[in-house]
């Protein structure tokens, strides 16, 4: 290479080129040297804080993935509430703006060829996107199903086929949903806000049903090289619960035709102020069925359109005086007109909140009062609360104020949140403590003249002509309040107050419901309870229990002594159907042995036979129960809880059901015989549905009332369900008249007119598994063979 | 003027080995980089992973076949088309105004001729070609300074037209810049040179100080918006400094082996088309200031054996070609880190062989062709 020509002739490149060539290439290299230096210098200089730049930029690059929240089922597998896997759509505006926006057009117009429903209208969405060209993230409409996204996931899935839709993604989310509505709402809650359980089994099992969210990400290796994990969600575990959603169906329905029959009756609104049903089985403390009055709807748990809220504030503090609102008369107005200018007043503060709209509806249509004349005393002693504020202004505040009262107390469980004196549901719990103690003996015999002196003060029984002489059974039998405040004399307050205890009264069950009141202040303390607290306490006034207290303790009483700890839930299940936990039934205590036990239930079922109870027994069954009628606080305004507790059927009690209506909305509310009618309406559906026979002979009258009623129930359950009924009950009234047919008065038949026998009716109410297809035993929950009726071994079908 | 000599057979001939492998390496080397930057880009793209690789692979082919066809015929042929080059590669400019010229990326910058091409390379060709030749014609008469600047001004139609028509100030400045350099290695002058260079630097640092005091607004071009985000990338980071950012974070977080072929984050969408101008930020990245600094020694390389080409050559106007080819490939590289750096503001220049590019390859290596050939024609003596 070194021998190369080095001729100069007149047309070759001459020594100075060969220069200035140098020159040039010096220069090359002294810019190559400088850039290489720079180079150098990025990385000594930048070298860390650029790596941690480009780190950071990889923590956007994780994705949330949405845990499931598990599902709320009863004992036959309905779901009652559950979570449903929904899609937000999301645009990307920098995409869609990319390449001068040449997929703009095309992609708007194939979302809106799709059945969703987006947030935004068509131009809206296209301002939206060329205004905000940086916006990477944006939520277009939330909350569509499967079917409505199928399109645009396809879409989205394929961008090869589909090379003009670009910008767009899909994003999981779930939704709560409760098939039945409004059912069992008191009881199983609802979710709000991030997935946060609220009231009844929501809230008390939330952490169970919540599930943890998993999690895609990005993140660098030893080597710093880039790796994609993915760490799954873990989906909320199901609650299979003991409640019988046709149970709590009929029990609901009965509760509300009661509310609708009485409403307005003797005061305007509701047919009572609350009204709660409690269904247990008293041999395992497990609730079939816990409901009360009003209801709301679980899947729209804010709604205000059905509640009174009431708005109290003295238009006089705020400067208005002589009845003059914001220089509008109001001393002439009624409350209609007087809330339409006030709404008028407010609509200007109105804007602020979601609410507003509901808000202002809300004043338009509800019975609002404002109360003049409020005391001004209890204001100026709470310190004001509208200080510095408008009347309009303060109006909205306690408007607001006033709604969440309302739908706090509208959510609330009546069942087990709200105290209330027991009454004379409490004479069986006296009369055992007595036997237990064995201060009676049972031939006791009692002279009631209606009236008792006890520490000075004269204490009525209900009747106060007397009920005369009574024997032991008929002491409870004519709920005799003077009989009682006897025997509570004789048992002492030691002896009550300590078999009290033993019924749980003062503790809470605890239960596996959010919300349980404790009512441990609510009772008698035995070092201050005087003999006139003991003599009502023994027919249950002057302490307070819940619902639940004593339903659960009711059970002990007829069960054999045993206190099972009342429960809902029976199983937990994981997402994939596996049982994780098994709730057993737990015995806390022994209250009364079964001697007692065996006592009360007779008294009991004398009640029903003979006594105040009587028009609880439901035709052709044979029960116990006690009625309760309390005055409420203050005494003397004629407000009355009233209540029946049954057991049946007598023999071997397979349910408790415990009806407590709270002030009634009738003319004389101190009627047990409304809760006990209610009683009876529920047990009268409820039994033959549990395939509990009937074991009574008919009367004519009522085995009219029976076919009557029958009637109602096909009409209604082939009216709104798919559940099966098989047959219909008819009356054979020659049997029955003669009477010489026994059990046998009422037969079933098929709609062919066959004669069902006993094996076809415990198929009367089958219900069919929906997806296997194969019939349950109601009894047993094993699967059957539609054509063979034998049980299908549950390890060889695939539950799922 | 024709110094059409054949060569004699009995004499041995040289051809530069060096450089065929340092420009095959380069091409293999792009080829390998190009793909490890868009496969990602490209398979959220077009669903194919390969697909700029395998476009940029055709394109290298055919210039591999172009660089051989214009190393075996006689160089001095070119020199008959020389003014021909020069018209025909200012008519392609122009036809970018009609239905022939197309858009893409935002810019017009192309001709639809079938094959797809970009005339501001063809005329970097032509012009390289076009003033070798003129200054042969000239003779002596370059020498003087009326002359020299009748001859500069040769170059401004071309590079008006890549500034007016295609909106390509980097091609323009490329293309004078070209011009520039081959006539200052043909002529004698230094001071003409120099203040030509200070009157542009000076015009240059003027309106970057205006812009930096804003006394004319950067709203009016996108070029001025540039310049601001040159001087301040950060302040602008999520608009037109992002790239430049970018580029930077990739060239910080490689250190000095870089974090291995393929390894690279920023080409993962955070860095927009890295194939491209940016190309040489992932280089640093996957192969650190090591690969970095091997690619730079190359190209000085390849630019020593330009220079020894051209001392060598057996006439003035192979020369001169290959001092225009030199100016074409130095000017780009430099420019084209330089940018990468935040040295300058950024402007759309590709990196020799390397970056994404059809045209670009293909008549890259046809000059790569010219050069060897004219390597072909130096004696050897006995």
């Amino acid at each position: 290479m070194a021998k190369r020509n080095q001729q100069n002739g007149s047309g070759r490149f001459t020594q100075k080129m060969s220069i200035k060539l140098a020159v040039l290439f010096i220069m090359i290299l002294v810019a190559f040297a400088f850039l290489g230096i720079r180079l150098f210098i990025i990385n000594r200089d930048n070298g860390d804080k650029y790596k941690k730049k480009v780190l950071s930029q990889q923590a956007y690059d994780s994705i949330t993935i949405p845990a499931k929240r598990g599902d709320i089922v009863d004992r036959n597998n309905t779901k009652m509430a559950v979570s449903q896997k929904v899609y937000n759509i999301c645009i990307d505006s920098k995409t869609l703006n990319k390449d001068d926006g040449k997929y703009l057009e095309s992609t708007i117009a194939a979302l809106y060829s799709t059945p969703a429903e987006f947030s935004y209208t068509k131009d809206e969405l296209r301002s939206y996107i060329l205004s905000n060209p940086d916006s990477q993230y944006r939520v277009i409409a939330r909350k569509q199903g499967y079917e409505t996204v199928s399109d645009i996931m396809n879409m989205v899935n394929n961008p090869s086929m589909y090379p003009d839709f670009k910008g767009v993604w899909l994003e999981d989310t779930y939704v709560r949903q409760y098939p039945y509505n409004s059912l069992a709402c008191d009881l199983i809650g609802f979710v709000q806000g991030d997935n946060e359980g609220a009231y009844g089994l929501e809230e008390f099992y939330n952490s169970t049903l919540v599930g943890t969210n998993g999690r895609e990400f990005g993140y660098l290796n030893d080597d710093e090289n880039l790796e994609r994990t993915l760490k799954p969600a873990q989906d909320g575990k199901t609650l299979v619960t003991s409640i019988d959603v046709n149970i709590q169906s009929i029990v609901e329905k009965n509760i509300l035709a009661f509310n609708e029959e009485h409403r307005n009756e003797a005061r305007e609104g509701d047919g009572s102020t609350n009204t709660g049903v409690i269904i247990m089985d008293p041999n395992n403390g497990e609730v079939l069925a816990m409901a009360s009055y009003p209801t709301y709807n679980l899947n729209d748990p804010r709604n205000t359109d059905n509640l009174d809220i009431k708005v109290e504030l003295d238009p006089e503090q705020f400067g208005i005086m002589n009845g003059i609102l914001d220089g509008t008369d109001i001393s002439e107005m009624d409350d209609s007109e007087l809330a339409e200018t006030v709404r008028k007043l407010a609509g200007g503060n109105n804007d602020a909140g979601d609410e507003s709209g509901d808000n202002s509806e809300g004043i338009m249509e509800q019975d609002i009062e404002i109360n003049v004349g409020n005391s001004d005393e209890e204001e100026n002693d709470a310190g004001d609360p509208y200080s510095g504020m408008t009347y309009a202004e303060a109006y909205d505040k306690a408007y607001e104020e006033a709604k969440m009262e309302a739908l706090n107390s509208l959510w609330k469980n009546y069942c087990i949140s709200s105290t209330y004196e027991p009454g004379s549901t409490m004479k069986p719990f006296t009369m055992a403590t007595g036997l237990e103690d064995g201060i009676l003996r049972g031939d006791e015999s009692y002279v009631c003249n209606g009236v008792t002196e006890v520490g000075g003060h004269e204490i009525h029984c209900s009747n106060r002509l007397g009920h005369g002489a009574l024997t032991f059974e008929g002491a409870i039998e004519q709920s005799c309040n003077v009989a009682f405040m006897k025997i509570g004399t004789q048992i002492g307050k030691t002896e009550f107050m300590k078999y009290n205890q033993i019924f749980n009264f003062g503790l809470k069950t605890n239960i596996d419901l959010t919300g349980e009141a404790l009512t441990n202040s609510l009772v008698f303390n035995i070092n201050t309870m005087t003999p006139t607290d003991l003599a009502i306490s023994s027919f249950g006034q002057g302490f307070n229990v819940t619902m639940i207290q004593m339903a659960a303790g009711f059970c002990s009483l007829i069960n054999g002594g045993y206190y099972y700890k009342p429960h809902v839930v029976t199983r937990i299940l994981d997402s994939a159907g596996t049982t994780v936990e098994t709730v057993e039934p737990r015995i806390i205590k022994q209250t009364v042995s079964q001697e007692t036990s065996d006592k009360i239930k007779e008294l009991c079922v004398g009640v029903v036979e003979n006594g105040t109870g009587k028009s609880a027994r439901p035709a052709g069954y044979r029960i116990g129960g006690k009625t309760g009628t309390a005055e409420k606080y203050p005494r003397g305004t004629e407000n009355y809880v009233i209540s029946f507790m049954a057991f049946a059927p007598a023999d071997d009690p397979q349910l408790v059901c415990y009806v407590v209506i709270d002030e009634p909305n009738v003319g004389y509310q101190a009627q047990s015989k409304y809760a006990a009618v209610l009683c009876k309406d529920i047990l009268t559906e409820v039994l033959p549905y549990m395939g509990i026979f009937q074991t009574e002979e008919l009367t004519e009258k009522e085995a009219e009332e029976l076919a009557e009623k029958q009637q109602e129930f096909s009409k209604g359950s082939t009216g709104d369900s798919e559940e099966e009924v098989v047959g219909e009950i008819i009356v054979d009234a020659d049997t029955a008249d003669d009477g010489s047919n026994g059990t046998g008065a009422i037969t079933f038949v098929d709609e062919n007119g066959n004669e069902l026998d006993e094996e076809d009716l415990t198929g009367r109410k089958i219900d069919i598994d929906p997806e296997t297809g194969y019939a349950i035993d109601p009894t047993s929950g094993v699967l059957l063979d539609p054509q063979t009726g034998a049980p299908i071994d549950p390890t060889v079908t695939d539950l799922r | 003027m024709s110094e059409n000599r054949k060569p004699d057979k009995k004499r041995k001939y040289y051809f530069d080995y060096t450089m065929l492998f340092i420009v095959l390496f380069l091409v293999l080397f792009g080829l390998v980089m190009l793909y490890s930057t868009s496969s990602y880009e490209a398979n959220i793209k077009f669903d194919d992973p390969a697909f700029y690789f395998r476009k940029q692979a055709v394109a290298s082919a055919i210039g591999i076949g172009v660089m051989f066809a214009f190393m075996l015929i006689d160089y001095h042929i070119v020199q008959r088309f020389a003014f021909l080059a020069y018209v025909v590669s200012l008519i392609l400019i122009i036809l970018v105004l009609t239905p022939l010229g197309y858009e893409a990326g935002g810019a017009r910058r192309w001709l639809n001729l079938g094959l797809s091409l970009q005339p501001a390379e063809v005329a970097k060709l032509a012009l390289i070609i076009f003033f070798a030749s003129v200054v042969c014609r000239l003779g002596d008469a370059i020498q003087e300074r009326r002359n020299l600047i009748l001859v500069l001004a040769l170059a401004v139609p071309h590079a008006l037209c890549v500034l007016i028509i295609t909106q390509n100030l980097s091609s323009a400045i490329i293309i004078f810049s070209i011009v520039f350099m081959m006539l200052f290695v043909a002529t004698p002058q230094y001071k003409e040179y120099f203040i030509l260079a200070a009157i542009v630097a000076a015009l240059a640092v003027a309106i970057v100080l205006l812009v930096k005091y804003d006394v004319i607004p950067a709203e009016l071009s996108y070029r001025l918006r540039r310049v601001e985000a040159w001087l301040d990338p950060e302040a602008y980071s999520a608009s037109t400094g992002f790239q430049t950012l970018q580029a930077l974070y990739a060239i910080g977080s490689g250190g000095i082996f870089g974090k291995g072929l393929g390894e690279s984050i920023q080409k993962l969408g955070y860095l927009p088309e890295a194939q491209n101008d940016m190309i040489f930020s992932i280089i640093c990245e996957e192969l650190g200031l090591f690969g970095a600094f091997a690619i730079i020694l190359l190209f000085v390389l390849l630019i020593w054996r330009f220079l020894v080409i051209a001392n060598n050559a057996s006439d003035k106007f192979g020369a001169l070609m290959v001092v225009g080819v030199m100016a074409h490939i130095s000017i780009q590289v430099i420019l084209n880190i330089a940018v990468v750096t935040n040295t300058i503001p950024n402007t759309g220049i590709t990196l020799p062989f390397i970056s994404y590019g059809g045209s670009s390859i293909v008549f890259l290596l046809a000059e790569m062709g010219l050069v060897l050939g004219v390597s072909r024609s130096i004696r050897v003596e006995d």
